[in-house]
């Protein structure tokens, strides 16, 4: 039953494109039945899942790895699947308001929907590599939806570097889930999770740790991987409020959560998490008050909960999972429903800019009240779900002991008052004060565009003043997931009041700062422009670097290593042949073990020198015939050296080969140019007689260490002692030839006839077309 | 000796068969080119068949110097499709090209006899006898546009540095002849493993001829440092014979290295695993970023095709019998993205001339559309991105390297992939973002269409059904292990 659900998104984003030319400008609402029915058939769980149970799927599917298509839903995946489906339902309702008439919207559906399946399989996805194969197609369908106006040169760049961001994160997390695998064991998750005293006990910890991170960080856009996200603004806004409030963005946080049993508890964890975290938290939501696009203000504010997430859950404490639990729902829900009143606004009034926006309230009501509620939330007033998520939050970074407690709450105070401001610019700005002219007339936007806000930042209330509700069957059992085992209902409780305490008075002078912030947006946006713009670099820039590096890397060592001359090859092999040589001796303990100069007789000092003498001349000589010749004069001497040690016929075979091989090659040489110039410097010259020496120098040791091993003689005694019985031949040799191997040497000879014949015929087809004759070579 | 014949009945069919399509041409000249090339496409389908109803128990033949196994069945498959669809896609272009001359397929199907002796040599000898009629029928088609200079430069290299090669390998068999007495392949592993169990180390010149074979066969693959003649050699020749090259040579001689490492030199992995975890992650790392930089599709694809070695070559030197079946599930699963990428550049024919810039697929989403989808699977293939076939090859290889501990070797094939992932999805970029460049000749012919269909599908479907592939490649891991 799960699998249909999950993949179900694929199948009807397969027919997408039909449904809208059957339907017609309607699509959307029938579309957005399957999300709408997933909602409910996951809803369903709910019960279950309240009392800590979890359900497991699973069906055989790549055979001999152990990689079954299995999916678990516990507390964890069940809260984000019904994000996954209930936003995504708003989603396809509000893409058919807001794409409405667009010709390529049939295209849209289909990386929509298979995007929102891939996100299911994401979450529920039990089995690693089932899980990986679902995290490379959100990033391969985040990648469609982000370049969907390919016609503009930005929306490419951003698709193609959110593509490259992820999925090379994704590849990292592959590697490190691999790993996992081997040392626990399985590559099922949940089997995965509750041995973390194995993995932890790995010398692959580490590694493991620092891959999985990278796949999570590169996804959630942590620091300094966080420029993707910004630049992904280029995609139409229903794709925007979907990656940011519930999706893609969040699949790195789930990530870290669903690992957290298994790989958190570390110092290296820990740091990581909450460091990166941080920082994240504060440059998002820093550069969100940069901004003057409504879009970019609530994207880095999605960069800065993103961070708020990750060190929410790198405390590892039962206060900081709840925390995370509670902003998580409360950022799905007023982020979703600000992505897409945001939109709204643009679609009616024609720009994103908060500078030329004011006194909507009055033209858009509607939008207005849900944006004021979403916005309500963000900033934490009573008795928003917001609310009890900044309580949480400081009890949790407070709990965390003297110095880092202090720190980190500090940060997030920062990080909590800079949201508050950002909420402000995109609620207070555009719908109170003046109106102002806008390039469109606005009305209030088709029901299809607030129809979402609405419900979501409803639900944002309800969830707040139902809170019980939210934490028995939401928070609760999702912090099961991330503890690893189910908290005692006080760890997991949540108030709207807490009582005069601390939190509260933090909660207050958040706002406070907030509210500060706001009246001073204009001078704080124009000091961090000019201060972003004196430091000039950025992770966006890096970004560029880091592919020009690349390219820049790329092309020299193809200049390098690929130049096209055939000898730059042979050097190379050679060279590389020679250290292979030489490793391997040194590996083995080969090589000679004494330099016996053995006993040399005058002849063979004469067969020697001519060899060396040949060898010399050929370095030298600038004329290839002359060249040719002197290499002959290597092999007739080698040949003499056969002579000289009773090998007749081996000798024989030589000076044929030796002679052919010359006149072979003079005739064909002589259609060549047959001086040469000297194209090599004396560098280079060096430089390849240094490699000939070095090579011949191994293969000499080589041999001299073959050679003071024992050699196996066994073949020539079988020879020496059955030659005469057997073969009645006193001659070992001619034996061998004509009857041991009679057959060898009948084969022989028939191919040095074919060759004959062959050579034959070339002969007289070079002879026929002499004479002028048409040749048959002309036919085609 | 009847029994050895019925052993090799396939490559007996198509010797003969090449023979007497060599007799047909030379009587019916070049007029017959046609003919000649679709009873070819017939004689290795035959030959296919032959192979797919031999007997999967192992069988050796002629006194061991040959032996068909399930391992040589799986990979004779591979390389009798690959040539079938090669000979199929050069069917309009070596017309257009100029070249249609009966002994081109009569060329490829030699050549295949060589890869099937190849894949079934149980003897340094017969090994040498068939990597050489491959290559001999090779350096010939290599340089088969006579009158293009770069096609007789890509044939004169690709000669001079097989040659090399090729001479290493005797060179490092005589040796190992010299110190083991026996070239058979089971004699040596015989030799091995008793050496082996009395705790002796082998001797360091059957050392030294192990590295001279491996530097061999490592040039046969195109593995790097052995690389350098790959590029200049799919570059300059006529594309057709790129793409058989990129595909059925590279499987047999593949193939030959594992039953090279895994049979005689099995029990030598300590000695070689290193050597072949560098050559891995040399030729994964190498291929990668050279790849970034190129313009022209062939050199491109020479720089993936070295990657992708680096891939498979990770099975071997996991030495397992899990790194065996992953790399044979590897070779399947290359041999027909890369195919079908070829049928694409194979199409890529403007004014009636071929072109080869990566730029001149700019826009094809919109000129072919069906040409652009199926050339995207292709690159989001060979990228590993999922639920494609490619990425499955991936997660087989590094599974086993996992299994065998070989954990840098999979971290950094992982890794690579990310660089190699981005020369691919340029391409996809280029066919869907950009603005179009000149429309492609049409028609392309059904043949083509075919062909990319097919190795479409069989890339985009095989998450769905995995098993033909796997299973045959688990039969031939354990086939040759058992052997």
């Amino acid at each position: 039953m799960m699998l249909p659900a999950v993949i179900s998104g694929f199948a009807l984003g397969a027919v997408a494109p039909w449904v809208v030319r059957a339907v017609g400008a309607r699509a959307h609402w029938l579309l957005a039945v399957l999300p709408a029915v997933l909602f409910v058939y996951f809803a369903g769980f709910l019960p279950g899942v309240a009392e800590g149970q979890v359900y497991r799927f699973a069906t055989e599917w790549v055979p001999g790895l152990g990689v079954t298509l299995s999916f678990y839903v516990d507390g964890l995946a069940l809260l984000f699947a019904l994000l996954i489906s209930g936003i995504g339902t708003f989603i396809v309702i509000y893409t058919g308001g807001y794409l409405h008439g667009h010709e390529q919207i049939g295209r849209f559906y289909v990386y929509l929907l298979s995007f929102m399946a891939s996100m299911l399989g994401v979450v529920l996805a039990d089995n690693a590599i089932t899980l990986f194969v679902f995290w490379e197609l959100t990033s391969l369908t985040s990648f469609l939806l982000i370049g969907f106006n390919h016609e503009e040169s930005r929306s490419r760049r951003a698709a193609v570097q959110a593509l490259i961001v992820t999925g090379g994160g994704g590849l990292a997390l592959l590697a490190g889930l691999l790993l996992m695998g081997a040392v626990g064991g399985t590559l099922e998750i949940s089997e995965l999770m509750t041995q973390p005293e194995v993995l932890h006990g790995s010398p692959l910890y580490t590694a493991m740790v620092i891959l999985v991170l990278a796949g999570a960080f590169s996804k959630s856009a942590q620091f300094p991987l966080h420029f993707w996200l910004p630049n992904a603004m280029e995609a139409p806004t229903p794709v925007s409020a979907y990656l940011h409030s519930s999706t893609m963005v969040k699949a790195g946080v789930y990530l870290v959560a669903r690992m957290s049993p298994g790989l958190g508890g570390s110092e290296l964890w820990f740091y990581a998490l909450v460091i990166f975290g941080a920082v994240t938290m504060l440059t998002g939501a820093l550069l969100a008050l940069r901004q003057t696009d409504l879009k970019l203000v609530l994207a880095y504010t999605t960069v800065a909960g993103l961070g708020t997430l990750v060190m929410l859950i790198g405390l590892s404490a039962p206060l900081g999972y709840k925390a995370a639990a509670v902003f998580l729902i409360t950022h799905a829900l007023y982020k979703g429903c600000l992505f897409m009143s945001a939109g709204a606004v643009d679609h009616e009034t024609g720009t994103r800019n908060p500078l030329e926006l004011g006194g909507l309230r009055g033209a858009m009501p509607i939008t207005f009240a849900a944006a004021a509620l979403a916005g309500l939330s963000m900033s934490g007033i009573v008795p928003f779900i917001g609310f009890i998520g900044k309580e949480v939050m400081y009890e949790a970074t407070l709990h965390l002991g003297p110095v880092g407690g202090v720190v980190l709450t500090i940060a997030t105070i920062a990080g909590n008052a800079l949201t508050i401001v950002a909420a402000g610019v995109v609620v207070l700005r555009p719908f109170f004060g003046e109106r102002r002219k806008t390039p469109k007339h606005p009305h209030e936007a088709p029901v299809e565009l607030y129809l979402g806000p609405c419900v979501l930042a409803g639900l944002g209330l309800l969830a707040g003043i139902a809170y019980p509700l939210t934490q028995d069957s939401l928070t609760a059992p999702m912090m099961g997931s991330m503890a690893g085992t189910m908290p005692d209902h006080r760890a997991a409780e949540l108030y709207l009041w807490h009582g005069l305490k601390l939190p509260l008075f933090l909660s207050l002078l958040t706002l406070g700062l907030g509210i500060a912030g706001y009246v001073y947006w204009d001078r704080i946006r124009e000091s961090l422009a000019a201060t972003l713009r004196a430091i000039g670099w950025g992770p966006d820039l890096g970004y560029d670097q880091v592919i020009a590096g690349v390219e820049w890397l790329s092309f020299r060592q193809v200049r390098v290593q690929q130049t096209g001359y055939l000898r730059h090859y042979l050097i190379v092999t050679f060279t590389v042949f020679a250290a292979f040589v030489v490793w391997t001796l040194m590996t083995v303990g080969g090589g000679p073990s004494a330099f016996e100069m053995p006993a040399v007789r005058l002849t063979e000092w004469v067969a020697l020198g001519l060899m060396v003498m040949g060898a010399g001349a050929a370095t030298l000589v600038y004329s290839r015939i002359a060249a040719i010749a002197a290499i002959g004069v290597v092999g007739y001497a080698v040949a003499l050296i056969f002579v000289m040690f009773s090998a007749p016929d081996l000798a024989f075979t030589q000076f044929m080969v030796e002679t052919l091989t010359v006149v072979i090659l003079v005739l064909v040489l002589m259609r060549v140019p047959l001086e040469v110039r000297a194209f090599r410097g004396l560098g280079a010259r060096i430089r390849d007689a240094v490699i000939s020496i070095a090579v011949g120098v191994v293969f000499t040791l080589v041999l001299m260490g073959v050679v003071q091993g024992d050699l196996d003689l066994r073949l020539s005694e079988y020879f020496a002692e059955t030659s005469v019985p057997v073969a009645h031949g006193h001659n070992i040799v001619n034996v061998i030839l004509v009857d041991f191997r009679a057959l060898d040497t009948l084969g022989e000879i028939f191919v040095v006839t074919v060759a004959g014949l062959s050579t034959f015929a070339l002969v007289r087809l070079a002879l026929f077309k002499r004479k002028g004759g048409a040749g048959e070579g002309g036919g085609a | 000796m009847t029994y050895d014949l019925a052993t090799i009945i396939p490559e007996l069919f198509l010797v003969v068969a090449a023979t007497v399509l060599l007799m047909l041409g030379v009587f019916r000249g070049q007029q017959s080119t046609q003919l000649v090339l679709g009873l070819s496409v017939v004689a290795v389908v035959v030959t296919l068949a032959l192979v797919w109803l031999a007997p999967a128990e192992r069988a050796a033949a002629f006194g061991g110097l040959y032996v068909h196994d399930g391992f040589a069945g799986f990979m004779k498959g591979l390389i009798l499709t690959a040539a079938a669809l090669c000979l199929v896609m050069s069917w309009r272009y070596i017309e257009r090209e100029n070249m249609a001359r009966f002994e081109f397929p009569v060329l490829m199907l030699y050549a295949t006899v060589g890869m099937l002796m190849m894949v079934s040599a149980n003897d340094l000898i017969s090994l040498y006898v068939g990597l050489e009629l491959q290559n001999l029928s090779l350096y010939v088609i290599a340089a088969f546009r006579r009158d293009a200079i770069r096609s007789t430069e890509s044939g004169l290299k690709y000669f001079i540095l097989s040659s090399l090669s090729s001479g290493l390998l005797l060179y490092g068999a005589s040796m190992v002849y010299g110190f083991a007495g026996t070239t058979s392949f089971g004699d040596l592993a015989a030799i091995f493993a008793q050496a082996q169990a009395a705790g002796e180390t082998p001797s360091v010149g059957l050392v030294v001829g192990v590295v001279f074979v491996i530097a061999g066969l490592a040039f046969k693959v195109s593995a790097v440092p052995f690389h350098m003649w790959t590029p200049d050699v799919y570059e300059g020749a006529p594309t057709a014979v790129t793409a058989f090259f990129s595909t059925a040579p590279k499987t047999a001689a593949i193939a030959l290295f594992v039953r090279v490492m895994m049979g005689p030199f099995g029990d030598l992995t300590a000695q070689w695993q290193q050597v072949l975890v560098a050559i891995s992650i040399l030729s994964m790392v190498l291929g990668a970023f050279a790849a970034i930089n190129q313009r022209n599709i062939k050199r491109m694809m020479a720089y993936s095709s070295i990657g992708h070695v680096g891939y498979a070559l990770i099975g071997l030197a996991s030495g397992t019998e899990a790194g065996i079946r992953g790399l044979a599930v590897y070779m399947a699963i290359y041999l027909f993205m890369n195919i079908g990428t070829f049928a694409v550049i194979l199409c890529m024919r403007q004014k009636d001339r071929m072109v080869e810039q990566i730029d001149d697929l700019r826009g094809l989403s919109r000129t072919h559309p069906m040409m652009a989808l199926a050339m995207g699977i292709f690159m989001f293939s060979m990228a590993g991105i999922p639920p494609l076939a490619g990425f499955f090859g991936k997660i087989y290889v590094f599974l086993a390297a996992v299994e065998a501990e070989l954990y840098t070797l999979a971290v950094i094939g992982v890794l690579s992939s990310v660089v190699a992932a981005f020369y691919y999805l340029r391409i996809v970029k280029l066919m869907y973002f950009d603005e179009p460049a000149e429309a492609f000749d049409t028609p392309f012919g059904r043949e083509m269409s075919l062909v990319m269909g097919a190795t479409g599908l069989i890339t985009l479907l095989f998450f769905v059904f995995p098993n033909p592939i796997v299973d045959g490649a688990e039969a031939a891991a354990a086939a040759l292990l058992a052997g």
